[in-house]
């Protein structure tokens, strides 16, 4: 033991001691993976095919689209009136409406009335609620 | 002790609580924002009712988190991650309101024998805690570590992701306030600006658990809605006390190391609950039922995030420390009065202790009170139309986000990064378990680690620092031998179930 | 800005919607001022010191102005982006100290950004021994780094934590240059791990503060947690200002025994090093001079109304209004003194 053991760590190059071992582990992990899995690995292509064409086309990229949208537009609107929280209530109404729109199975007015009704009520209570009460800052 | 009860002090601890359960069940708002939000109305209510006031929050907000963990499978607070584990499983199967309830009873316990603890001996558990030097608790991150393994379906892959998991977390500089050197590691050239200071946990957190849930159900077309009727409510919830009878030892014990989970300063506070988890299954005599809605799951997992609130003030009321990030608020509640507090706080003001007490037993108590009886209502949350619920949960994600640094867009993205990510983690069989493990305890795991070797230069040193680091290596091994043999008779079983060629 | 289509369309309807009021409000604060502090904590002093000044500024000028606690980094970012004065800054000495220092990330405040005015001071940096250490005094840890004795000292690297270490081995340097070699950093991060370094034997002189180790001195010597003051690195005008029953049990008479010039660190031979963590405002380059000047008269006022004062002894800061030109000249040369320090500490 003894010398074998001991071993100098410089504070300088202290930050790449852990990420490198962490980075072996992985690197171990992944190839031991891609031995045990590698029929299903080669069959990636046909799998993701499956995935997706079973999947809900719309609603699954309607709703990473929708989300995009309202997290790019959330900060330059809440810039036209700096440190009140607009921009997160003005985009927030449509993103809930429209979100709320497309998870709907049957799309008829009657069902809307709620959704519509969410989408103005629970951003304007939740904006309000941060806003005043809580002092918290929103985009 | 008390005359300090007045009518103000007593409906501060109730309103604080119930706002703080409020706080906790919401996904993406935790105790620690309620607790900021509150401290600059401690000046005007002065010491004692602010401390109640404070105190409630923090008691509410920590039990709150179970809510949406069992009804949503969302932790509402990264402390009940451990309580999505088995909580959500029975929610699935309808067993909600059974779920809440043995929820709801575990945090009492567990809020109750921390405070306990705090009451009769934390001057001597603070002078334990500090022979805790790095390697010791590296080598408690450590166990807290092997979880992974044991929650792991594939051993394989479970371990993967808990490894990515801890890499993912060391992106960014290696934090100087933790005694890092401030350099960054693992950033792309070109994100520095929005890497510098790495993914934040809470974003991370509702990403992989809460907008990946919801692209899953998006994927899938938005099913149905559960109807009232097919839950398990009111009499017929199944729930009864008996659901504790041969779990008194898992309370006790979850519950103890909850508290001394907090007590040691710089581990964390989601640490606790993944030790009472990972402890409980390892002692388990039935580990295969954790993770498919085993009622002893949550037992530890609540008790044990509970049994953390009375710990983290053990350092804050005798050393001066704070336990957890909530507690470091506290901290300010005090200077803003005046007020030192350190080794010598207890003696010098034993009023203003003793008020702290108080006001946490009637916290936990109306704590209890409130979620018990308001579990039926909750219950009925899954029954809200789909179409009406995730948007509002994909709105309060972003808050979350948005405001867990006090508004750093950057956080936002991180949402939506994870939220994909969780997504994807699914189809290729990566294991979100182990992987959100891994990221809560990558970074102090990192720097005991170094510091370990950087301040004692020897290998050696995780084996011969001290007795306790023998028991910790012990509690390593029982749980990892454990996961082993399990994953074998889940093999074994598999092998004679099903004939060979069908995709797990 | 880069022209992205955003940011044209962001712009346009700005322009529309609100060329008006802006151009009527160009001379003031806005009614909306988000102020960003250094530090991500709601509960330590850069907070606690910032939300006194926004309380007393929110009232004076009647608007609203909300702390956000977001963190060094991030809080450069937003103040960078945002010129119009609806962002203002609030840190103390470490914004300079981790530029001398090379920590990533910090830029040369004086050159990025405008330095506003002082608000107050944190006199609390300090360092200590434990309790039953053989290092009565800083005149005896320097005696003994003569000696070639190694002296550990555990600090946070990168800023407020460090200068004072670095004061030390410039002063060791001073009197027997070579034995500052002796003196080495542990370096760790928060308070706890700094307290933790001492009673694992790790380091033998710990950084610390008055408000945080002031009651482990107080404690009976044979407690393993014990602890002494050694070192008091606030000029001894700003703790005379301190209340007179000083912190906890420890008088204002007895802190100053650990200031100089009863407590000598050497800055140059002649002159001792001191070091005031001091709080004070930083604006966008490009704000509108008119808003520097109107939270300067602000922060006269209510500097002259004296009741700002109160709020910021009870909770032990001690009040240091200078406005934005005084301030300025004063840090940067508190600056220049610093790099000095660290440069002739760094050639060896």
């Amino acid at each position: 033991m003894g010398e074998l053991t001991r071993i100098s760590i410089d504070f300088e190059t202290s930050h790449l001691v852990f990420p490198a071992i962490i980075a072996i582990g992985l690197g171990l992990l992944g190839l031991a993976i891609a031995i045990r899995d590698r029929r299903q690995i080669l069959a990636a292509g046909a799998y993701w095919r499956d995935v997706f064409g079973k999947a809900d086309k719309p609603r699954f990229f309607g709703t990473i689209g929708l989300t995009l949208i309202y997290f790019v537009l959330m900060e330059p609107v809440g810039r036209l009136w700096p440190n009140t929280g607009l921009g997160f209530l003005i985009c927030s109404v449509p993103y809930v409406l429209l979100t709320g729109l497309l998870f709907m199975r049957e799309r008829t007015p009657a069902a809307a009335l709620p959704v519509a009704v969410t989408a103005v009520v629970a951003p304007a209570f939740v904006w309000w609620l941060f806003t005043y009460p809580f002092f918290l800052t929103l985009p | 002790m008390f005359e300090i009860i007045s009518p103000l002090f007593l409906s501060l601890i109730v309103g604080g609580t119930l706002i703080g359960i409020i706080f906790g069940a919401i996904p993406g708002m935790t105790a620690t924002m309620a607790v900021a939000i509150c401290l600059p109305l401690t000046y005007s209510l002065g010491l004692e009712n602010g401390l109640a006031l404070l105190l409630g929050l923090y008691v509410g907000g920590i039990s709150g988190g179970l809510v949406p963990a069992i009804l949503l499978g969302i932790p509402g607070t990264p402390s009940s991650i451990t309580t999505t584990f088995d909580g959500y499983p029975m929610a699935q199967r309808g067993e909600g309101e059974k779920a809440l309830r043995i929820g709801v009873v575990s945090s009492l316990i567990g809020g109750l024998i921390s405070l306990l603890a705090l009451f009769l001996f934390a001057p001597a558990l603070a002078d334990f805690a500090i022979k805790f030097s790095y390697v010791e608790k590296f080598l408690i991150i450590l166990f807290a570590l092997t979880v992974m393994a044991a929650l792991s379906s594939d051993m394989l892959l479970g371990i993967f992701s808990g490894f990515l998991g801890i890499f993912i977390s060391l992106i960014g500089a290696y934090d100087v306030e933790r005694g890092g050197n401030g350099a960054l590691r693992l950033v792309p050239p070109g994100t520095e600006y929005w890497l510098e200071s790495g993914f934040s946990l809470l974003p991370v957190l509702i990403g992989v658990f809460g907008l990946a849930a919801i692209l899953e159900e998006a994927e899938n077309g938005v099913g149905l809605t559960r109807t009232a009727s097919s839950l398990k409510i009111g009499k017929g919830s199944g729930f009864s006390f008996s659901v504790f009878r041969g779990q008194i030892g898992n309370l006790i014990r979850s519950s103890s190391i909850g508290t001394f989970v907090g007590i040691l300063p710089g581990v964390g506070g989601s640490a606790a609950s993944i030790l009472a988890y990972s402890n409980a299954k390892t002692f388990s005599k039935t580990p295969e039922r954790f993770g498919k809605g085993e009622p002893a799951g949550i037992i530890a997992s609540e008790s044990g995030n509970n049994g953390l609130t009375g710990g983290a003030l053990v350092p804050l009321l005798s050393l001066g420390i704070p336990g957890d990030s909530t507690t470091a608020l506290l901290i300010g509640a005090f200077t803003l009065q005046g007020i030192q507090v350190g080794p010598l706080f207890i003696g010098d003001h034993p009023d203003t202790w003793n008020a702290m007490i108080l006001a946490m037993v009637i916290s936990n108590i109306a704590m209890f009170a409130m979620m018990y009886f308001a579990i039926r209502y909750f219950a009925l949350v899954v029954t809200i139309p789909k179409h009406v619920l995730y948007p509002i949960i994909l709105m309060m994600c972003v808050i979350g986000a948005y405001t867990i640094n006090y508004g750093v867009m950057f956080d936002v993205w991180t949402l939506l990064i994870f939220g994909l990510f969780g997504w994807l983690a699914t189809k290729i069989r990566l294991e979100i378990a182990p992987f959100i493990i891994g990221f809560i305890l990558g970074p102090s795991a990192e720097i005991y680690f170094v510091k370990s070797l950087e301040s004692f230069g020897d290998l050696t040193i995780f084996f011969t620092k001290s007795w306790i680091a023998m028991v910790l290596w012990g509690l390593v091994l029982a749980s990892l031998v454990g996961s082993i043999t399990m994953a074998r008779k889940r093999k074994a079983q598999v092998d004679l179930q099903t004939s060979r060629g069908t995709a797990p | 800005m880069k022209l992205t289509r955003r940011n044209i369309l962001a712009t346009a309807a700005a322009a529309v919607l609100l060329a008006q009021p802006l151009a009527a409000q160009a001379q003031q604060l806005p009614r909306n001022v988000r102020l960003v502090i250094g530090s991500k904590s709601t509960g330590g002093d850069t907070y606690q010191n910032s939300a006194i000044v926004a309380e007393a500024l929110s009232e004076h000028l009647g608007i609203n102005v909300k702390v956000d606690a977001v963190g060094a980094s991030e809080a450069f970012k937003i103040l960078e982006r945002d010129s119009r004065g609806t962002t203002i800054m609030i840190f103390h000495d470490q914004s300079y100290l981790a530029n001398l220092y090379g920590v990533p990330g910090y830029d040369d405040p004086f050159e990025k950004y405008t330095v506003g005015p002082s608000v107050a001071i944190n006199p609390g940096n300090a360092y200590l021994v434990a309790a039953d250490s053989p290092y009565g005094s800083m005149e005896d840890i320097l005696k003994a780094a003569e000696k070639g004795e190694r002296i550990r000292v555990a600090i946070q690297p990168g800023g407020v934590s460090e200068i004072g270490f670095s004061a030390l081995k410039n002063a060791a340097r001073v009197r027997a240059p070579g034995s500052e070699a002796n003196i080495v950093p542990v370096n760790t991060g928060s308070q706890s791990d700094k307290n933790q370094a001492m009673w694992d034997d790790l380091a033998d002189v710990i950084n610390g503060s008055i408000q945080a180790n002031e009651q482990f001195t107080q404690l009976p010597a044979d407690d393993a947690k014990a602890m002494r003051f050694v070192w008091i690195t606030a000029r001894p005008e700003t703790i005379a200002q301190a209340p007179a029953e000083g912190m906890g049990k420890t008088s204002r008479d007895q802190l100053l025994g650990f200031t100089s010039p009863a407590t000598s660190v050497t800055l140059d031979g002649t002159s001792d090093f001191t070091f005031d963590k001091e709080f004070f405002f930083l604006y966008n380059k490009d704000m509108d001079p008119a808003i520097v000047a109107q939270i300067d008269t602000a922060l006269t006022e209510i500097f002259a109304a004296g009741k700002i004062q109160e709020r910021q002894k009870e909770a032990f800061f001690i009040p240091n209004f200078l406005p934005s030109q005084e301030a300025q000249a004063h840090l940067s040369a508190k600056r220049d003194t610093y790099a000095k320090v660290i440069a002739e500490i760094s050639g060896d």
